[in-house]
């Protein structure tokens, strides 16, 4: 037993030690290419881009489930963005309430026989409309199919462009969001194929007319963290592992694609439950068999700002969601551990999700578990464990104010002093009880997955009048 | 005396996590020490400049006129650079007057002339930013240093400087793009090198031409999508020779320029290239017969109908529902291809011209029609399913609007 307790804990040890490092090598690769980034910015002027004869069109697909609140405002700040050749596809997913009929009377739909090539699976159509008012503005209206990927797919199969930008239908996109997701692709379209932006928390900030009017930290402790957990995410995260062309995620609240290759692996996975992380994999599956020489990018400044859960239960579910989505990618994706057709996709990217993402929870909770019992058995230096725990702390400390740093450094969207004072103090206060919340959460979408709960369900949201939509 | 490793080795676990925890603490210390000295001197710089851009601005006129002499503010690096961002941004928003006032104004002061020398002997993102303000100014001083800059080793120098030439939209810029590629081939990406060269060969396409005979590879093909892009139609007899051409790019640019030219040339050609093998330059050449709105088209553009891409049907279709006089008898013809494809892709140009309700009115007054016939049209024009699809084979609504291979 005691022998037991002591390899469990040195497995244990040396795991947090490596995830930590892991953490701490994607801060510096980030802080490097976040310096590059915002060095590189100065070279482009984004209204060039805008004016070049060779910028090519963008189909943005927004799929919507009763959304009649916010329709009308989120379709406009769409046609606004700021590209030469857009059309907007909206995707009304079989709402049950007016959200066809608002699109409809903003927009002065009529019926048409806009091309429609089912290549992606998705539930039947009912029909297409395009606007009046608008001719850039295409809605098809289908049946419920369950998943925000079969709304997507019907969109995909009635795009027009090379490429197509999903995104969120209650999110907020700044104005020149897809100039600046397009500059990867524009600088290097042969070997570019998809580009993930930004994801930023909305809740708590000033929303005007569809159009973001200023950024503000939410109220509520619940939200702040989060903000720190997306900062965390997409500006060490994604930066880093995209640097190295192992992005595994592009988030389905704004991603651009190249349409052929997205159509070439058979659109989303209607019946995925992570269908950004399930497409993404998909697509690095197809190119490595397909031997091509490809980039998947993630750009940190065209910025979409999304509503985040806002209370336990939600923000629980979503949670749980996430990780059972992520063990339904995993699983499908094992054959592709360790096999060199698939690189580094095989032999960093994967192991470090089944590792240090899919694990996690499970590792951290057996882990507590041994070191307290060993604590108590004296089997543990109890010195050594509060040392221990108190270098966890401050280590994962350094990371979520790195993440602050970066956003400081970069973008500096927090202009309140205040703001930031709260952002920084919850650096220190999120590990005790969110994070341990959070294993839960995890651990229940694992347990839901592996009794079999395979069920994509969209998450309730209060819309955007929590964000100050007005 | 041991290694490092080994003296750690010697303190003991115990030891060596008390570091990690004093190192992680000094690391929070100073990451937070660092993100509040740097807003502090942040607000306190940006104030200062705001309150001197504003200062500034308020005498910008004189400033720009010369009246305020230049070395009163030429001097202070601070509030050249200001002057200068302002000076740039002006440019984007100014008309032609504006630019010109503008640009004598840079000149006059040096703004220009230290760019240039900035862009010659600076290095990495010094001379990348020099190039940009150069592009920004279009001044065409500044295309020796741009074309320089071309030659750079950094692809991101490279892209600057291209940009920057394609600002200034000019022959010569463009004879220094093509003097360059010609020298060193295809060593940045396609898309910047073609907006680039399409922006300053507007003026003069025939440049492209020697180049174009030359080039091979995907150089070729990348000048032919450019050639396709700013030929004109006194370039036509030119292009007459890619219509031929091996390369798929060039017979598309070839199709894409002779929409330009005089219908009497191009239509032959365009007939040929509308039956190519390669489905984009079948789609350029029935783009191009649409355009040269020539009736003796319409046999093409019906084919073009029932081809097996669906942006050459698409295309072809918009083009034939804009011969509007003869709307009747070319639904008559779509309807007689019994091409279900052909009908829908026809229907869908129809409705996006939001010409539907005249089609139905000329059917309705028609002369030359009988009543049945008339019925019959009407009804396909209704529901979108030629007179021999059974109705019971009962395909949703979704499935007729586009249904394809």
């Amino acid at each position: 037993m005691i022998r037991f307790l002591d390899m469990s804990n040195q497995t244990f040890f040396w795991y947090y030690l490596a995830s930590n490092l892991a953490y701490l090598v994607m801060l510096i690769v980030a802080l490097k290419t976040s310096a590059l980034h915002q060095r590189k910015l100065e070279s482009h002027r984004l209204h060039w881009f805008k004016d070049a004869p060779m910028t090519p069109p963008i189909t943005i697909i927004a799929p919507a489930h009763n959304e009649e609140a916010s329709i009308r405002v989120a379709i406009s700040n769409l046609l606004e963005l700021d590209y030469p050749q857009l059309e907007v596809i909206v995707v009304n997913d079989g709402s049950a309430d007016r959200t066809l009929e608002e699109l409809r009377e903003a927009f002065r739909l009529r019926p048409v026989r806009a091309v429609y090539v089912p290549e992606s699976k998705s539930a039947a159509i009912h029909g297409l409309y395009r606007s009046d008012r608008d001719a850039r503005l295409v809605v098809v209206d289908k049946e419920a199919g369950g998943s925000k990927a079969d709304a997507v797919n019907a969109g995909l199969n009635a795009a027009t462009s090379p490429y197509v930008c999903v995104v969120d239908a209650d999110s907020v996109l700044e104005r020149d969001a897809l100039l600046r997701i397009m500059v990867p692709i524009l600088a290097d379209p042969k070997r570019v194929v998809a580009v993930g932006g930004i994801v930023r928390v909305l809740n708590g900030s000033e929303v005007e007319g569809g159009q973001l009017r200023r950024v503000r930290l939410p109220a509520k402790s619940i939200e702040a963290i989060q903000v720190i957990e997306y900062l965390r995410a997409f500006l060490i995260g994604r930066e880093a592992w995209a640097q190295g062309n192992m992005l595994m995620i592009i988030s389905g609240a704004f991603g651009l694609f190249r349409t052929d290759l997205v159509r070439a692996v058979g659109g989303y996975r209607s019946q995925a439950i992570g269908e950004d992380l399930d497409l993404v994999a998909r697509l690095h599956r197809y190119l490595r068999e397909k031997g091509f020489d490809y980039e998947i990018r993630f750009v940190p400044d065209p910025m979409c700002w999304t509503e985040v859960p806002s209370d336990l239960r939600s923000l629980g579910r979503q949670r749980a969601r996430w990780q059972k989505g992520l063990l339904d990618v995993l699983w499908p994706s094992r054959d592709m551990l360790f096999r060199r057709p698939y690189g580094r996709i095989g032999w960093m990217a994967l192991p470090y999700l089944w590792l240090f993402e899919l694990f996690a929870p499970v590792m951290e909770i057996v882990g507590i578990a041994t070191i307290i019992l060993a604590a108590y058995l004296g089997v543990l230096s109890r010195q050594f464990f509060v040392q221990f725990l108190m270098f966890g702390y401050a280590f994962a400390t350094v990371i979520s104010i790195g993440s602050v740093l970066l956003e400081e450094i970069t973008y500096k969207r927090y202009n309140d002093w205040k703001d930031v004072v709260r952002l920084v103090s919850y650096c220190f206060l999120e590990h005790f009880p969110y994070r341990q919340l959070h294993m839960i959460w995890r651990l229940q979408g694992l347990w839901q997955y592996l009794r079999g709960d395979h069920v994509w369900k969209p998450l309730k949201r209060k819309g955007l009048a929590s964000a100050g939509w007005q | 005396m041991g290694s490092i490793f080994d003296r750690l080795w010697r303190l003991g676990p115990a030891a060596f996590v008390l570091k990690a925890i004093i190192a992680a603490i000094v690391a929070d210390g100073l990451l937070l020490a660092f993100i509040f000295l740097r807003r502090t001197y942040r607000r306190r710089f940006f104030a200062r400049r705001d309150a001197r851009v504003f200062a500034l601005r308020r005498q910008w006129d004189a400033l720009i006129s010369g009246q305020i002499p230049y070395e009163r503010w030429r001097k202070s690096t601070f509030d050249r650079r200001i002057v200068e961002t302002m000076a740039l941004d002006a440019f984007e928003a100014a008309g032609p007057e504006e630019s010109a006032c503008l640009l004598k104004f840079m000149r006059a002061s040096g703004l220009i002339e230290k760019r240039i020398f900035e862009a010659q002997h600076l290095t990495g993102w010094r001379r990348m930013r020099a190039l940009v303000a150069l592009g920004r100014t279009r001044a065409p001083e500044g295309v020796p240093a741009l074309a320089e800059a071309l030659r750079d080793r950094q692809v991101e120098i490279r892209l600057a400087a291209l940009r920057g030439l394609g600002r200034t939209a000019c022959p010569q810029a463009a004879e220094e793009i093509l003097a360059w590629v010609g020298e060193v081939g295809l060593t940045v990406p396609a898309l910047p090198l073609q907006s680039a060269l399409i922006q300053c060969c507007t003026e003069r396409p025939q440049l492209l031409l020697p180049l174009v005979k030359q080039a091979e590879g995907p150089l070729r093909e990348v000048l032919g999508r450019v050639l396709g892009e700013v030929a004109t139609p006194a370039l036509a007899v030119e292009l007459l020779q890619f219509v031929g051409d091996e390369r798929e790019e060039l017979r598309a640019a070839a199709a894409r320029a002779m929409s330009h030219s005089d219908a009497a040339l191009a239509f032959d050609a365009l007939s040929e290239l509308a039956q190519d093998t390669t489905w984009f330059v079948r789609l350029r050449a029935i783009i191009g017969m649409g355009r040269l709105a020539d009736p003796r088209a319409i046999p093409t553009l019906l084919k073009g109908l029932s081809d097996s891409n669906r942006l050459v049907r698409l295309r072809a279709a918009e083009a034939l529902v804009q011969f509007r006089a003869v709307m009747v008898p070319v639904f008559q013809h779509v309807i007689q291809l019994q091409d279900g494809y052909g009908l829908h892709a026809y229907l869908t140009a129809l409705e996006n011209a939001d010409m539907r309700g005249k089609l139905e009115s000329q059917i309705q007054f028609s002369t030359k029609i009988g009543d049945e016939q008339k019925s019959m049209m009407q009804k396909v024009l209704q529901t979108g399913r030629l007179p021999t699809e059974e109705p019971q084979q009962g395909k949703p609504a979704a499935n007729l609007s586009g249904s394809q291979p």
